[in-house]
């Protein structure tokens, strides 16, 4: 148990911390055939991350509304999926632990909501997106100052495959 | 936010004492040991060692009220079979009980035990209530719990908070993987067993009213949505077929045959209503926005919901069929988590103030009467005790660990729940049959 913990922790810490579900992922090493598929979208996800700008935006407390800086990361985004016709993506949206349980649930799909629409707006074919909520299930930053509230309130646009 | 000792003091103390024993409205009950006519037959499971047991455990639930302060049990006070029905007055009275408990367990044929427990009052030496219950030895305690809820309905005209369950999220690992399973307890804390083994993410477990259902969110597929658990024959489901939209925030009518919960369509959230075994639902609101958290009067005939279609979030009122959607809170601050207290009085809420973290409160169904109950920096999901005096909720620490407190609608201090790892999402029963 505190080995599969502490592996947990390493996983974590990767770029990928943001895949739900991770941490419930067999814990035991992959055998090498799967490796390089592991190794592939852990590349494509961080060439994305780095050419986009960012593989989240972020929004103001209790709002859905996309800010000019969200706006520009997800023309970049855009930019990239359309050269990846292959790739799809989960958004997953976000609340702030200073919402409410159900509050936040619903605000973080209207966020994720928002930036599929976006996205769809600058010609990604629906069928490259898909979005969840998780509400305040997924705290990125742990604290209850503005700046760690306001780290909280995003959308990630992960890499599925 | 509110500057707590001019609170007390604007508002006299009488509303914001501290609770018992220095509660000047705490009544004194005797608890004399509960007797038996069984004697001989002793050890564990034996009539006398259940009626040792059942008297301390009615002396311990009693003293988690506000309203009565048990005394003994003794065993120097203990009666005789004959005398349980027929009990000294003046004695207790000399002692300043208002109230006293006395009681029996019996043996029976088939290996059940009798149990039985009558409510005086010493003052005017009438009888106020009783109760028999045939109970298996080892489930001796509902019984004591059946006997301490006759002595608070006597006491207080309440129904009693003992013979109930309260389920939570039991909550574990890091912030960014919490590991989440649904637990269900007795309302003393004892029995806690889980109903789901925490592969998935689960939310807001809800109690049907006598405990016999769980509704609760999880992400089993993918996304948030609702399912229905049998707690006898742990028969899960979900609640909608197909499961296309984010369904959440359910809650149990009254009658415990629908349930009313939360949809998503597109940036849209309403409320809708369905039968609780299965069937199409029924949409109760249409505005633009979010509205979730609904909740029931005990009545059934009106629900209270949240919706931010204002601006922010904020309580409001229907009826069960949707028509005369109303909103009743006007404070500054954003309400949300409406729940209507079961003798129909108040609606306890969370109040959310920007930069000032969120408290618990109540007010009456027509908004008036509002007062905030606790001084926590983020509490939040009130659920109501049965008696309708009291509430569970959670609180979370600057860390964001979670912990169950309970806080009684007389204010006072919130006092911690205690619960093997962290908790939130508490939902507390009616009383069980």
């Amino acid at each position: 148990m505190r080995r599969a913990l502490l592996l947990l922790i390493i996983v974590a810490g990767t770029a990928s911390a943001q895949l739900p579900g991770l941490r419930r992922r067999d814990p035991t090493p992959q055998p090498p055939a799967a490796a390089p598929t592991l190794l592939g979208i852990d590349a494509l996800r961080a060439e994305f991350a780095a050419q986009s700008g960012s593989d989240k935006v972020y929004f103001g407390g209790d709002s859905a509304v996309l800010t000019a800086p969200a706006r520009a990361t997800l023309a970049a985004q855009a930019q990239w999926l359309r050269r990846h016709p292959e790739i799809v993506v989960r958004i997953e949206g976000h609340a702030d632990p200073s919402d409410t349980r159900d509050h936040a649930l619903a605000v973080a799909s209207r966020r994720a909501a928002e930036v599929r629409d976006y996205l769809m707006l600058l010609g990604v074919p629906a069928a490259q997106l898909s979005t969840v909520s998780w509400g305040k299930e997924r705290i990125a930053v742990i604290g209850v100052s503005q700046d760690a509230l306001a780290l909280n309130r995003r959308a990630v646009t992960v890499l599925v495959r | 936010m509110i500057a707590r000792p001019a609170l007390l003091f604007s508002m006299g103390l009488a509303m914001f004492a501290v609770p018992a024993p220095a509660q000047e409205a705490a009544a004194v009950i005797a608890i004399p040991p509960l007797t038996t006519p069984d004697e001989k037959a002793t050890g564990a499971g034996s009539p006398a060692a259940v009626a040792w047991q059942a008297s301390q455990l009615i002396a311990s639930d009693l003293r988690t009220t506000a309203e009565l302060v048990p005394i003994g049990p003794d065993q120097k006070d203990y009666y005789s079979y004959p005398e349980v029905t027929a009990p000294t007055f003046s004695r207790w009275r000399a002692k300043g009980a208002k109230f006293v408990l006395t009681g029996f367990v019996r043996s029976r044929p088939d290996g059940r035990l009798t149990v039985g427990c009558y409510v005086y009052d010493t003052v005017k030496g009438r009888e106020l209530g009783r109760t028999g219950f045939v109970v298996a030895p080892e489930d001796w305690r509902r019984a004591a719990h059946k006997c301490s809820g006759i002595a608070y309905t006597a006491a207080t005209g309440a129904p009693g908070i003992f013979d109930t369950r309260i389920t939570y999220v039991a909550e574990s690992g890091p912030p960014s993987a919490r590991v989440k399973r649904i637990a269900i307890m007795d309302g003393d804390g004892n029995n806690l067993t889980f109903v789901t083994p925490g592969d998935t993410i689960v939310l807001t477990p809800r109690l049907s009213p006598k405990a016999e259902n769980l509704a609760f969110v999880s992400y089993v597929g993918g996304q948030a949505n609702i399912r229905i658990v049998n707690l006898t024959s742990n028969e899960q489901r979900p609640l909608v077929a197909g499961g296309g939209s984010m369904s959440f925030a359910p809650r149990f009518a009254p009658d415990g045959r629908r349930i009313v919960f939360s949809m998503q369509a597109g940036a849209n959230t309403d409320i809708y209503v369905a039968d609780s075994s299965g069937g199409p639902a029924q949409r109760l609101t249409a505005a633009p926005g979010i509205d979730t958290d609904p909740s029931f009067s005990p009545d059934g005939a009106r629900i209270a919901f949240e919706s931010d279609r204002s601006g922010n979030q904020q309580i409001y009122t229907m009826a069960s069929d949707g028509t005369g959607q109303r909103r009743i809170s006007f404070g500054g601050g954003w309400y949300a988590a409406p729940v209507w207290s079961p003798d129909g009085e108040w609606i306890a809420f969370t109040r959310r103030v920007p930069g000032a973290g969120s408290r618990i409160g109540v007010m009456k169904p027509d908004g008036s009467g509002e007062k905030l109950l606790t001084d926590g920096s983020f509490d939040e999901g009130p659920s109501w005790a049965a008696s309708g005096h009291e509430l569970i909720f959670q609180r979370a620490g600057p860390d964001g660990r979670p912990a169950l407190y309970r806080v009684t609608l007389a204010g006072g201090d919130a006092r911690k729940v205690v619960t093997p790892q962290d908790a939130s999402d508490p939902d507390w029963s009616g009383v069980v049959d």
